[in-house]
């Protein structure tokens, strides 16, 4: 039989090491001491050497770099088809991104071309009867599912902080890097740049707690309720779910998760805000976890220290006058 | 032009969900807990848009697709009644779990009869959360794709679109794409209108094409769900028992407690 190849794929674009890189390894470790085979990592990018060097020596994987000036940016067709030529091989593969912008660009994209499964933001692996399962949230994260693959080749994407950076590896043997400076082609889609964010983001770094918002708030004039329940605390700011933004109830400046800010404030109180990955994946290192939400099944009450099954509109100034009488 | 919208039925997340006896699948519900996932009337109200900017140049012609079982087709009228011309709806018979290859697989047999300039997709399905069949879609017609786009402009006269998609920290990539082309669009890209009355009437009418899934192609073997289950709690997280007021007071005590207040 042949032997399980198990590859990390990163993105190199701009100069930092995005942190999920380490999370993948630490993946791909985990899935060997199931199926054996091997761990190698596959750097794409304009100017690869130096970080294709601290990768395999932090995390002991051989990495093969792949370096053109064509690679500079991301662009779905052109990562592809170039990394294509290098993971075409017979034999069981699996194949891991980080679900970032990226990688959920490139998994659907690879599995088609590899004739593989795919299995998008995982964030467990089951292994039983011999067969392995990946572990992802659904339905807002209300529930979730084990997925199984029948193909061979498996591409899988990986929820940012699913998995802890591994314990350095150094000195187990000496990791070969490779660079390789392929021909690269264009295609009928052009990466042209990238715009920085003019979203001016509120600083959230001196606030010690947070009150966000989210769609449960049912209409922006309860956004007073949350700015009076901000108000007790001494140092505090509002936040709010992307859904919030998105209706207009608050600027995109209040945003957090994924695509918005990542904050971690002493205290952090979620209002009407159900818990998708998404959201939490920005909040969930906050020292304190308070949930105010009316479904006991909400997804947030996975993270929360504190949940309260209520109606915000009704708890919220309760609270407030609990607050007052002390 | 043609623009082919895709939309799917999904079940509310704030309703009750149960597993179903075998496990595999949420238990079925009632036909009032299903509703138009969210990032699709995003990708929906683009196409408005698109059509509305070409009016008098260029038709632009929207037609809407689902598949799924009987019960997708109130979401098919939903997307008539905000403005699709065509709804049309591929009908599998199972009301369980279709994986995203198989969608895309029927939904680009479809689209590839159709002759589509330009096929959009939200971002991601609120019940599988997969944001797999855009991109699925696009790779088995050969397409171009952007995924999690939040501004777009087409030039139907060049069969190009400039199109930015979000990637982290608040930043954009842009990109340009030849025609035809598909877009997984990304919420906020827009404000989704409400249905017209001209339009709920006209929907109201309006036959919806049913095409058996059967008839366009085979479907694939690739991922399956083996177990749904309720996540764990966090440990040493707590749910406040009590009357509302009594939960109150001891969240303050916690708060007072760890000095938060
Ligand atoms: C690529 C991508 C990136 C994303 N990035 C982000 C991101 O950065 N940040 C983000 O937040 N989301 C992001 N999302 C969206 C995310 O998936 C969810 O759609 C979003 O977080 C949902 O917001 P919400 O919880 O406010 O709304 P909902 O999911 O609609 O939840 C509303 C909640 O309010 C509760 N509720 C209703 N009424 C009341 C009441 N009266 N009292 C108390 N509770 C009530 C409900 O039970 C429900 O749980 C992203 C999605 C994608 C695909
Ligand atoms: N059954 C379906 N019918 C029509 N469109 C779908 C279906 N499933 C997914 N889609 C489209 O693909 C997008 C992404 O879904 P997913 O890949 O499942 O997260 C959705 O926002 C829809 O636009």
């Amino acid at each position: 039989m042949k032997e399980m190849r198990i590859t990390v794929i990163v993105g190199q674009t701009g100069t930092t090491v995005p942190p999920v890189t380490p999370e993948a390894v630490s993946f791909a470790r985990e899935l060997e001491t199931h199926t054996g085979g091997f761990v190698q990592a596959i750097v794409l990018g304009n100017d690869v050497v130096g970080f294709a060097h601290h990768l395999a020596e932090t995390t002991g994987v051989d990495v093969t770099g792949i370096e053109s000036t064509r690679l500079a940016l991301y662009n779905g067709e052109v990562y592809r088809d170039t990394l294509i030529k290098f993971l075409e091989t017979d034999g069981p593969a699996v194949i891991c991104l980080p679900h970032m912008a990226f990688g959920f660009d490139l998994a659907p994209r690879l599995a088609v071309a590899l004739h593989a499964s795919c299995v998008t933001a995982a964030e467990a692996i089951r292994f039983s009867n011999g067969r392995v399962g990946f572990v992802r949230s659904m339905f807002n994260g209300k529930l979730k599912a084990e997925v199984t693959t029948l193909r061979e080749k498996v591409v899988v994407t990986l929820m940012p902080g699913a998995w802890s950076r591994p314990a350095r590896r150094p000195g187990s043997r000496k990791q070969s890097v490779r660079i390789v400076k392929p021909d690269v082609f264009p295609s009928a889609s052009q990466t042209v740049g990238i715009r920085e964010s003019d979203k001016d983001m509120l600083n959230f770094d001196d606030a010690d707690v947070i009150v966000a918002a989210g769609r449960g708030i049912g209409n922006p004039l309860n956004i007073r309720l949350l700015k009076d329940l901000a108000a007790i605390f001494s140092k505090s700011g509002i936040g709010a779910s992307r859904a919030v933004c998105d209706l207009g109830w608050l600027s995109y400046r209040h945003q957090i998760g994924i695509t918005g800010q990542t904050v971690s404030p002493r205290l952090y109180i979620a209002c009407g805000i159900s818990g998708a990955m998404q959201h939490l994946a920005g909040m969930k290192e906050s020292r304190t976890i308070v949930a105010i939400n009316n479904d006991p099944h909400a997804a947030i009450f996975q993270v929360a220290d504190y949940g309260i099954v209520e109606n915000l509109e009704t708890f919220i100034p309760i609270l407030l006058s609990e607050f007052k009488r002390q | 032009m043609k623009t082919l919208v895709c939309v799917k039925q999904v079940p509310d997340t704030e309703a009750l969900l149960s597993i179903d006896p075998g496990g595999k699948w949420i238990a079925p519900q009632d036909a009032a807990a299903f509703r138009m996932n969210r990032f699709d009337e995003f990708a929906l109200e683009e196409a408005m848009r698109i059509k509305e900017r070409f009016s008098g140049r260029i038709d632009v012609s929207i037609d809407s697709v689902s598949v799924g079982p009987a019960r997708v087709r109130p979401t098919l009228k939903e997307s008539l009644a905000r403005g699709a011309d065509n709804g049309f709806h591929i009908r599998v018979e199972e009301a369980g779990y279709i994986s995203p290859f198989d969608t895309a697989t029927l939904i680009a047999a479809f689209a590839e009869k159709g002759g589509y300039d330009l096929i959009l997709t939200g971002v991601m399905a609120e019940d599988d959360m997969a944001c797999l069949v855009g991109s699925l879609i696009a790779e088995i017609l050969g397409y171009p794709c952007a995924t999690a786009v939040i501004s777009q402009k087409i030039k139907a006269e060049e069969r190009r679109i400039d199109v930015e998609r979000e990637i982290e920290a608040g930043c954009r990539e842009c990109l340009q794409l030849d025609l035809p082309a598909v877009l997984t669009i990304q919420s906020g890209i827009n404000s989704p209108r409400y249905s017209s009355l001209s339009n709920v009437m006209r929907a109201s009418r309006q036959k919806i094409p049913t095409i058996s899934a059967e008839q366009l192609a085979a479907r694939q073997k690739t991922e399956q769900v083996s177990a749904l289950f309720y996540p764990e709690k966090r440990s040493g997280g707590k749910i406040l028992e009590g009357t509302p007021r009594e939960k109150a007071q001891v969240l303050l005590r916690e708060l007072h407690g760890k000095a938060l207040i």
